[in-house]
């Protein structure tokens, strides 16, 4: 049987939780804050899904931006359409566990892409890529690691011609050069 | 699931295409973002999802890509055995352009076989590898040994050092020449030859001098001697002369091991605090004149080792601050030992405690001591055992509220079935850190219903941490696989044949005990 004082402890306790409720609720509605694409259009975000870009979450407390104020932070770098796309992202992973520190001993898989994230990237090349460097300005580890990985999933398995027809690089070796690195490589190449 | 990289290719190119094709031609209002306009930092980042081979063919594609394929940060961890999923490399010369234009400063780790152990590499890579540290030499293979008279140089900053064993190329020749250079050590593998040993007698030769090297290495920590056939109790007896801090000895599958060493051993090595022993040759009487009650051992394998009850018993119960024990296929370990252990306290600071195969245990003697002591432990194993089955683990499992790793099942057939959708019910409400399990019964021996998937959903919404889950290859295990890969969580399940669950990951050195 729970004793008075356990029982009282308890019901501090449940209050405690409500009053974190009350006060989720409220910071949930309470702290949007305006995005601006490099073409003018503003989003409304919430805080902590902006947060999980590194960039903003500095600027936001090196500015000393609060919540009272109905600041627009400025991102010249990213247009609309991949800022939308960005923020897609960013809201269906707001409650994802940070992604662990790299452990450089650890191989790298890309196996292990997610369904959505592998929908969300059935892009055409252009927007990948775009997402890529909105990425990597905003610093969204998850959204770069991802993206990445999806770029060395085309990657894997293709000669050098492929790869260049498959990104439209030009090869800007000379006849001399090319032998010259086929050479310093070829020692890696199945026997 | 293993998505071929070519579907991904695929699927990229087609949305590309969609683009190009659909009559409005290039509507993509990214169409002139290009690969080209990603900066080196994150080419370098999608390098490194590669493996070194392909790596190699990119340097191919342009001059940009050349440069930063041959950046240093993506050599920092080398293998050069092709057989173990390394690289190739063919000829020596390429080997010594690699380590100086290649791999450089950046260079930590390298896996060298036999062909390519000779001095000119050992001396580049001591003159340009400043930050090798950890070094695997791999002489399993060889016929002969290269002449090292001319090895002058060595990697001298070298904490790790992993040397696979041939069983007939004695190595004084080479190990001479780099007693100086290895004072620094303080992770020290040999590797015998145990997997490929043959059933016909052969000759035993001592190929390296454990007298001569445990004097050129002071400071080791962590000594692996894994699988040699030559080892014994003298060899324990010289290392812990001269290793005083001395923290983790292992001496698996050494099976001249008896233990008439391990006295000394404790008397002079105070920090001792991991002693793995099995499969030894180990003598109870030996075990009986060690001074349990002193030591500071922590962490003990007795796995498959002829042990008897009363030096079970004596050794346990003197044993004050045992954390980790494993002692599965031990005919001695009987109920009265389990008694004795737990009528002296000893347990109170167990976490991980493996029985594998002990037949000599009743079911009522396991569940006395989970009863008392299962709210403690991470890691259990009670596998190997047919008359422990999911009755027990269900009236157990409540208990073992903290476990991370669970290893249960025997491959063998059993008269009766076990009821796993209850049982994974019952795991996934209890055991919420579990890390690692392994259900290793019959495929046969399993039985569930439809209401299968409700019992896995709840195991994988609560067992978040859950990282490794083995089964038998049948179609239970197609069933798990199926319900965790459409959460997305690939990796999870795994048959038997791919992966065993081990308390091991428990052990404070598990990391510096890794080899391959």
């Amino acid at each position: 049987m729970p004793t008075l004082g356990t029982y009282k402890l308890q019901v501090q306790e449940k209050l405690l939780q409500v009053a974190r409720l009350v006060n989720k609720c409220f910071k949930t509605q309470m702290p949007n804050i305006k995005l601006q694409s490099s073409d003018g259009e503003t989003f409304e975000v919430d805080v902590e899904i902006a947060k999980c870009s590194v960039t903003i979450k500095t600027m936001l407390e090196d500015l000393g931006m609060d919540d009272e104020e109905e600041e627009v932070v400025p991102l010249p770098n990213v247009n609309s359409a991949i800022l939308r796309k960005v923020i897609q992202w960013a809201t269906y992973h707001k409650d994802d566990p940070p992604p662990p520190e790299d452990d450089e001993n650890k191989e790298k898989r890309t196996d292990d892409i997610s369904s959505w994230d592998a929908d969300f990237l059935k892009v055409d090349q252009g927007t990948l890529f775009e997402l890529i460097l909105a990425a990597n300005y905003l610093d969204i580890k998850g959204l770069l690691d991802v993206t990445c990985k999806t770029v060395a999933n085309m990657i894997k398995g293709k000669a050098p011609e492929e790869i260049r027809k498959t990104f439209n690089i030009k090869n800007d070796f000379t006849a001399s050069e090319e032998e010259q690195v086929r050479k310093e490589n070829e020692w890696c190449e199945e026997k | 699931m293993d998505v071929s990289p070519d579907v991904w290719g695929q699927l990229a190119l087609e949305a590309s295409q969609v683009y190009l094709t659909d009559g409005t031609a290039a509507k993509s209002p990214f169409a002139g973002t290009t690969i080209e306009k990603l900066p080196d930092k994150v080419l370098l980042h999608i390098f490194s999802y590669l493996t070194h081979k392909e790596i190699c063919r990119m340097a191919r594609v342009c001059k940009r890509w050349r440069l930063i394929a041959y950046d240093t940060r993506l050599w920092k961890n080398v293998s050069l055995r092709p057989e173990i999923s390394g690289l190739h490399v063919g000829s020596l010369e390429s080997l010594l352009a690699l380590i100086s234009i290649r791999f450089g400063p950046s260079l930590r780790y390298i896996e060298l076989p036999i062909e390519l152990i000779t001095h000119t590499v050992l001396h580049e890579l001591a003159n340009k590898c400043p930050n090798l540290t950890h070094m695997l030499l791999d002489f399993s293979t060889a016929m002969q040994l290269h002449d090292f008279s001319e090895l002058q140089a060595f990697p001298t900053k070298l904490r790790y050092l992993c040397i696979c064993l041939s069983e007939v190329i004695f190595m004084e020749g080479f190990m001479r020449k780099i007693y100086n250079f290895i004072n620094g050590l303080e992770i020290l593998h040999l590797i015998g030859t145990y997997e490929k040993v043959e059933e016909e007698e052969e000759e035993i030769y001592e190929v390296i001098n454990v007298h001569k090297l445990k004097s050129a290495t002071p400071n080791l920590r962590v000594i692996n001697l894994y699988g040699i056939n030559f080892v014994d109790d003298s060899h324990i007896d010289a290392f812990s002369s001269n290793c005083i801090q001395l923290e983790c000895l292992a001496v698996n599958f050494c099976n001249k091991v008896t233990g008439s060493t391990l006295k000394t051993l404790f008397q002079r090595s105070r920090r001792l605090k991991c002693l793995l022993m099995n499969g030894t040759n180990l003598q109870s009487e030996y075990l009986m004149q060690v001074e349990w009650e002193k030591c500071a051992l922590q962490e003990l394998d007795i796995t498959a080792t002829d042990l008897n009850t009363e030096s079970l018993q004596d050794m346990l119960t003197r044993l004050p601050g045992l954390r980790f024990l494993s002692a599965g296929q031990l005919n001695g370990l009987n109920d009265s030992v389990l008694k004795t252990w737990m009528e002296a306290g000893n347990p109170r600071n167990l976490v991980a405690l493996d029985l594998d195969s002990s037949d000599n245990l009743t079911e009522e003697a396991i569940y006395k001591f989970l009863c008392k002591h299962g709210h403690q432990l991470w890691g259990l194993g009670l596998s190997g055992m047919t008359h422990i089955t999911d009755s027990l683990w269900q009236t157990v499992l409540p208990i073992l509220t903290n476990a991370k790793i669970l290893v249960m099942g025997t491959q063998e057939r059993l008269g009766i079935n076990i009821l796993v959708d209850q049982l994974m019910d019952s795991i996934a409400r209890n055991c919420l850190n579990l890390e690692r399990i392994e259900l290793r019964w019959d495929p046969d021996n399993l039985r569930f219903s439809d209401k299968s998937q409700k019992a896995i959903d709840t195991l994988r919404v609560k067992c978040l941490k859950l990282r490794c889950l083995c089964l038998s290859d049948g179609r239970y295990y197609e069933v798990v696989k199926a319900n965790f890969e459409r959460a997305d969580r690939m990796t999870v399940v795994r048959t038997l044949t791919n992966c065993r669950v081990s308390n091991y990951y428990l052990l404070s050195n598990y990391k510096d005990l890794i080899f391959n």
